[in-house]
């Protein structure tokens, strides 16, 4: 087996700490690798003692979360020699299981997940006002101008990725990095903001440009605080989300209780 | 600038240079492995290192902790990008083959031809060192990076190199150095702090602008680095 090297691909089979259902978190973490492109299409997965054995999960977890990845088609598995377990990328099953994964969780997993992003966002940003250099800031811009013209949903959860952890590395810190990379991984779980509201896409890329300009300007203090505002307002536009659904809902369950 | 301060720029300059030469030497012995094998094969199609080559990272002394060539892609002869890097594996000692993530449509996609460690000997035909950088596609460490071109002009080939930890180059070098000088900063063509005695002066942070001008301190032979020393908490002074 090789070793994925990229801490992003090292993250994707990180073992799994969340104690319970464990299938179902082998199968969003799975989900949201291919989502971030981590996984390619068509590309073989592990052997599944070897699988089971990154994500620290039993035999039988391991194959409960393959039979899902198959039954959503995500995984498909060929017999006999050259056989194995091949991953196909598909995005309307990507953005089923995203909203099924908003529907789980509650607003104050969801505020949870925005705070901790946006505290490690933010400290990238403010030590990246003193330590990107000149490359780096170039860098930065280059990526957010590639998420404005990035045409398809999945190729613009890529970008944004792709930027906050090389703002990350900007601030040179490994650790931080790291921890981008894994919020990464659960955040793409999620519904992409622009697939419900395009117009938002500009607001997420007007929000990197002016951390990049504060960057750029070696304001710390600035580049921090939009950088912390940005990050909120996005947390916000998921729980606005995950009271929609729940409001539509509710209202269609009231309907079912009224005709019943 | 007195005799003695003199002293000692020379005698930390002479000590970052040992250990600089140090992994150059490693670095030359890869590109002399690589020059071989295409002198013998033409094309490089098939892996152009030897396999013993990754002993290198097991001699004793060996500061770095990944080598390698990484080959410059040729799209019109259908070679894509490829890398023949072994690392050190830091939970188990042993070494492993670096299989980066090649795919352009991924989160996590390595595009080394737009790297620093990469470009700068390809455009300029001379060895460089990149860092400290957050090796973010690569290995996910803190690294100096050190490569030289292999072949020139039309027939660059590639680059070889080798990774040095931050933490292993600084720890190797103040143990060279014996007893601390005055205080000292190293600093790299982006004025980034690539090594510091002096507590104010982080690594990795870039020298304040009102540090003085770029280019003022006393040149590392070989290397785009500047040795400062720092009066009364205060820089730069060469």
């Amino acid at each position: 087996m090789q070793l994925l090297s990229g801490d992003a691909r090292r993250a994707v089979f990180a073992p799994l700490d969340d104690g319970a259902l464990r299938s179902e978190a082998v199968v969003r973490r799975v989900g949201s690798a291919i989502g971030l492109g981590l996984l390619g299409d068509g590309e073989q997965l592990p052997t599944e003692a070897h699988l089971a054995t990154m994500l620290n999960v039993s035999t039988v977890t391991l194959r409960e979360a393959l039979a899902e990845l198959r039954k959503l088609g995500l995984v498909e598995t060929r017999r006999g020699r050259g056989g194995g377990s091949f991953v196909r990328s598909r995005d309307d099953v990507l953005a089923e299981l995203a909203d099924a994964r908003l529907e789980e969780l509650g607003t104050a997993d969801l505020r949870e997940l925005g705070d901790v992003h946006g505290a490690v966002a933010a400290a990238a940003a403010r030590l990246a006002a003193s330590r990107a250099s000149r490359t780096e800031i170039a860098r930065l811009r280059d990526i957010v101008d590639r998420l404005a013209s990035a045409e398809t949903v999945t190729g613009q959860r890529r970008t944004d990725g792709r930027y906050y952890i090389e703002l990350a590395a900007c601030a040179q810190s490994v650790r931080l990095t790291m921890q981008e990379m894994d919020l990464h991984l659960e955040l793409s779980q999620l519904p992409w903001p622009p697939a419900h509201a395009p117009g938002l896409l500009d607001v997420i890329v007007a929000g990197h440009r002016a951390v990049v300009d504060a960057i750029e300007d070696r304001d710390a203090a600035r580049a921090r605080t939009l950088a912390e505002s940005h990050v909120e307002t996005r947390t916000l536009w998921a729980i606005e989300l995950r009271l929609q659904r729940l409001e539509a809902a509710t209202a269609s369950g009231g309907e079912q209780r009224a005709v019943s | 600038m007195s005799p003695g301060r003199g002293d000692e720029v020379a005698r930390v300059g002479a000590a970052v240079s040992t250990v600089v030469e140090q992994v150059f030497a490693t670095v030359a012995r890869v590109r002399d492995a690589a020059l071989r094998s295409l002198e013998r094969e033409g094309t490089p199609s098939a892996a152009l290192l030897p396999a013993g080559t990754r002993e290198l990272l097991h001699e004793p002394g060996q500061l770095a902790v990944g080598l390698g060539l990484v080959v410059a892609p040729r799209p019109e002869a259908g070679l894509p990008l490829r890398l023949e890097w072994w690392q050190v594996d830091p939970g188990d000692g042993s070494s492993r083959a670096l299989e980066p993530d090649l795919r352009p449509t991924s989160l996590g996609y390595y595009d080394y031809t737009a790297a620093e460690w990469f470009d700068v000997p390809r455009r300029t035909g001379r060895r460089h060192v990149v860092g400290p950088h957050v090796d973010v596609h690569g290995t996910g460490r803190y690294l100096l990076t050190l490569t030289e071109p292999v072949g020139a002009g039309r027939r660059f080939a590639g680059v070889a190199g080798a990774d040095v930890p931050v933490r292993r180059f600084e720890t190797h070098l103040l143990r060279t150095l014996g007893p601390l000088p005055a205080p000292f900063v190293l600093v790299n063509d982006e004025q980034r702090v690539v090594l510091s005695t002096a507590p104010r002066c982080l690594v990795g942070s870039l020298l304040p602008p009102d540090a003085g001008a770029p280019g003022e301190g006393a040149r590392i032979p070989g290397v785009p680095w500047r040795l400062l020393l720092v009066h009364g908490g205060r820089l730069p002074v060469g």
